[in-house]
C-alpha cells in the first residue's frame, strides 16, 4: 500500500502544475461548501443562543392530552406523580375561566399558585398587593389592560368590590349561572404578554367557584435544562401534552439544517467542476501513459494493478484537495464573517443585530471540516474510476505499439 | 525451459483486408537455447514474440511454455505466466520516466512480490544493475542516461522476476553498432552464464548468425535458410 502511494506520488510529482491546478479546483469547491455551511451553522448557533437567552429552558408547559378524541385531564394525582420526580423542582398548575360583570364586561380569569408567579417572573405589581385566600369577597389582581378597561368602563379601582356571573354547565349541559363578589386588591405592571388581559385569582378559590377538579394547565419547573427532555417524556407518558422552549430550538435547528443543506448543495455545484477536472486530467494522463500501461502489463501487471495505480493518484489528489479545501474554507468563512457581519447587523437593525455583534456569524465545527475532506476524497476517487478502468482495460499490445 | 508452438496462426483485419501475421508456425526450443528470428518488416516476427510472451492471442494453434499449454482465454493465467516465465526487452527500451534506474528494475517485482520484502527487492534490483554494469547509475532518471545504458537497464528489468525466457524485440535497433554489440554480448552472457532461454527478433542476419540458432520468417512462415 505504502509503495503504491509512493509510486503514485512519483507519477504526480512529474506534473506538479497540473496537480496543483486540479487540487486548487477541488479546494475552491470544498471551500465554497465549507464557507456556506459555516455561515448556516453560525446563524443557527446565534439563533439558538438568542432563544436560550430569552426563553426559560427549565420550564415545561403542560396541557391536557388529546389523543384520538379522548382527553386526558391534568388531575391533582397526575401532578403529584410529576412533582414526586426528584428532577422536578416544583409544579405550578393553573385554571382558566371567564367571568362576566353585571355591565357585561368579560373577564378572562386565571387561577394561579405562588409557584406560578415564580415561573412567570415578569408578573410585577404596579400598585396594591397580591390576593389573599379566604377573604369574604374573593380577592383578585388585574392585568394592566384589564385594569385600564375596568377603570374606564365600570369605574372600578383598587379596593373596589364588584359582583360577576360565572356560567357553569350542569350534567345535562344546561347552563347554570352563579354570582360571586370580587375585590380588586392589585394591578400588574404591563408584562407585554397574555397577562395584561387576564385577571388573576388564587387557584383554590377559582376551582371552587368553577366547581372544577382538574387543571387547565401547569408549568413544570426542572432543576436543570438537561433534565427537561426526560421529564417531558415522562409527562407525555402520563398522557398529557408538554411543550418547552426546546421545541422552538428544535424547530430552528431543523429549519437551519434544511437551509444549510440546500445552500451547501448549490454551492457544491462548483465541486462538479472540480470533479470534471479530475476526470479530464486522469483521462489525459491515461492517454499520455498508454505505452507505460502496456509496458506494465507486459512486465506482469494485472488489470487490477493498473487500476490501483491510477486510483492511488486520485486518492492523493483527493487528500491534498481536502486539506487545502479545509484551509481555504476556514479562510473563506473568516472572510464571510468580516465582510458579511456588518452587513447583516445593519440589515437586522439594532435590536437583533446587537446579538450578532458580539459573536461570529460563521461557525466551523470539526464535523464540517471532516465532511469537506471526505467530499474531496470521495469526489476524486469517483472521478478517477472511469479513467482508471479505461487504463486497466487497455490491450497491452495496442498500448505498447503507441508512439 | 522449453518453448513449443504448434501450427501457430494469427490473422489481423486491417479494415476489410485480412493480414496473415503467422501462418502455421511450428517451433521447438530446447532448454538454454538462443534463437534469433530474422525476417523483413511485417513478416510476423514481432507477432510470434508477442504470442509466445502471452501479450497477444493466436487465431489458431497452441503454445507450450515449459510443457504447459497456454490458455489464451484466461486473462488471469496469462498475467501469471508473464510474471513467472517471461521477461521482455523492447527496441525502444520503454523505461518509466518517473522512476530512476534501480526503481525501473524493481518495477516488475512490485507486481510479483513473491514474498520478497521491499528491501529484498531493492537489493535484488541493485544486484541486477551490477550485473549489467550500471550500479553507479542506480539513482539516475532515464532522461539522464544514454541509449546503451537504458537498454542495459531494460535487460536488468527483464530479469527482475528471474524468468526462464527472455523475449527481445530488436534490442539493438535503436543503438549504434558498437553499443548494439555490447548489448548482444550481454544477452549471450545471460544465455551462457545464467542459462536463460532467449528469443531475439532482429533485422541483422550477420550478427544473428553469431548468436546460435537462426530462424527466418517470411510472410508468417518459417523458411529454410
Amino acid at each position: 500500500m505504502k509503495e503504491l502511494f509512493a509510486l503514485a506520488s512519483r507519477q504526480l510529482g512529474r506534473k506538479k502544475l497540473r496537480v496543483f491546478l486540479i487540487v486548487l479546483g477541488i479546494a475552491i469547491g470544498v471551500a465554497a461548501v465549507i464557507g456556506v455551511t459555516s455561515l448556516g451553522e453560525g446563524i443557527r448557533v446565534q439563533a439558538v443562543e438568542q432563544i436560550k437567552a430569552s426563553h426559560d429552558l427549565t420550564t415545561i408547559d403542560v396541557s391536557a392530552g388529546v389523543e384520538e378524541g379522548s382527553v386526558t385531564l391534568i388531575t391533582a394525582s397526575k401532578l403529584k406523580t410529576i412533582e414526586a420526580d426528584e428532577r422536578v423542582l416544583f409544579v405550578a398548575p393553573y385554571v382558566k375561566d371567564s367571568y362576566v360583570t353585571q355591565n357585561k364586561t368579560y373577564l378572562a380569569v386565571k387561577g394561579i399558585t405562588r409557584e406560578y408567579r415564580r415561573v412567570q417572573s415578569n408578573l410585577e405589581l404596579e400598585k396594591g398587593d397580591w390576593f389573599e385566600e379566604g377573604k369574604k369577597s374573593t380577592e383578585i389582581v388585574l392585568g394592566y389592560d384589564v385594569a385600564k378597561r375596568l377603570a374606564v368602563i365600570e369605574d372600578l379601582g383598587i379596593g373596589d368590590e364588584f359582583s360577576a356571573k360565572i356560567r357553569l354547565y350542569g350534567e345535562e349541559g344546561r347552563p347554570k349561572d352563579k354570582t360571586a363578589v370580587f375585590k380588586i386588591v392589585g394591578v400588574l405592571k404591563s408584562s407585554g404578554d397574555e397577562h395584561d388581559n387576564q385577571v388573576l385569582v388564587c387557584i383554590r378559590e377559582a376551582m371552587e367557584l368553577d366547581e372544577k377538579d382538574a387543571y387547565d394547565g401547569a408549568f413544570v419547573k426542572v432543576d436543570d435544562p438537561a433534565f427537561a427532555a426526560s421529564v417531558r417524556e415522562k409527562i407525555e407518558g402520563l398522557g398529557l401534552t408538554a411543550h418547552s422552549a426546546q421545541d422552538v430550538i428544535d424547530e430552528v435547528n431543523r429549519l437551519m439544517v434544511a437551509i444549510t443543506l440546500v445552500l451547501g448543495f448549490f454551492s457544491g455545484i462548483s465541486l462538479v467542476v472540480g470533479a470534471l477536472m479530475v476526470v479530464n486530467t486522469m483521462i489525459i494522463s491515461v492517454y499520455e501513459r498508454t505505452k507505460e500501461i502496456g509496458l506494465s502489463k507486459a512486465l506482469g501487471a494485472s488489470d487490477f494493478d493498473i487500476m490501483k495505480i491510477f486510483l492511488a493518484e486520485c486518492v492523493i489528489i483527493g487528500v491534498i484537495g481536502g486539506i487545502f479545501g479545509d484551509l481555504l474554507g476556514i479562510g473563506f468563512s473568516m472572510l464571510i464573517n468580516i465582510v458579511g457581519k456588518p452587513f447583516l447587523v445593519s440589515a437586522l437593525g439594532a435590536e437583533l443585530g446587537a446579538g450578532l455583534q458580539s459573536g461570529s456569524i460563521t461557525v466551523i465545527t470539526p464535523w464540517i471540516l471532516v465532511a469537506g475532506f471526505a467530499i474531496s476524497l470521495v469526489l476524486s476517487i469517483v472521478s478517477g474510476l472511469y479513467p482508471a478502468r479505461r487504463a486497466a482495460r487497455l490491450n497491452p499490445l495496442d498500448a505498447l505499439r503507441q508512439i | 525451459m522449453t518453448v513449443e508452438t504448434k501450427d501457430l496462426t494469427k490473422y489481423y483485419w486491417m479494415g476489410k483486408e485480412k493480414v496473415v501475421a503467422l501462418d502455421g508456425v511450428d517451433l521447438k526450443m530446447e532448454e538454454g537455447e538462443f534463437i534469433s528470428v530474422v525476417g523483413p518488416s511485417g513478416s510476423g516476427k514481432s507477432t510470434l514474440l508477442n504470442v509466445i510472451g502471452c501479450l497477444d492471442a493466436p487465431t489458431k494453434g497452441e503454445v507450450y511454455l515449459a510443457g504447459w499449454k497456454v490458455d489464451y482465454r484466461n486473462k488471469k493465467s496469462l498475467v501469471r505466466l508473464r510474471r513467472k516465465f517471461v521477461g521482455f526487452v523492447f527496441q525502444t527500451f520503454n523505461l518509466i520516466p518517473a522512476l530512476n534506474a534501480v526503481e525501473n528494475v524493481e518495477y516488475p517485482m512490485y507486481f510479483n512480490k513473491a514474498g520478497r520484502s521491499k528491501s529484498e527487492r531493492r537489493e535484488n534490483a541493485m544486484k541486477l544493475l551490477e550485473m549489467v554494469g550500471l550500479e553507479k547509475r542506480a539513482n539516475h532518471l532515464p532522461s539522464e542516461l544514454s541509449g546503451g545504458e537504458l537498454q542495459r537497464i531494460a535487460i536488468a528489468r527483464a530479469l527482475a522476476n528471474d524468468p526462464k525466457l527472455i523475449l527481445a524485440d530488436e534490442p539493438t535497433g535503436n543503438l549504434d553498432s558498437r553499443t548494439g554489440e555490447s548489448i548482444l554480448n550481454l544477452l549471450t552472457r545471460l544465455n551462457i552464464e545464467e542459462g536463460k532461454n532467449i528469443i531475439m527478433v532482429t533485422h541483422d542476419l550477420e550478427s544473428a548468425k553469431k548468436m546460435g540458432k537462426v530462424i527466418q520468417i517470411l510472410d508468417g512462415r518459417i523458411t529454410d535458410k
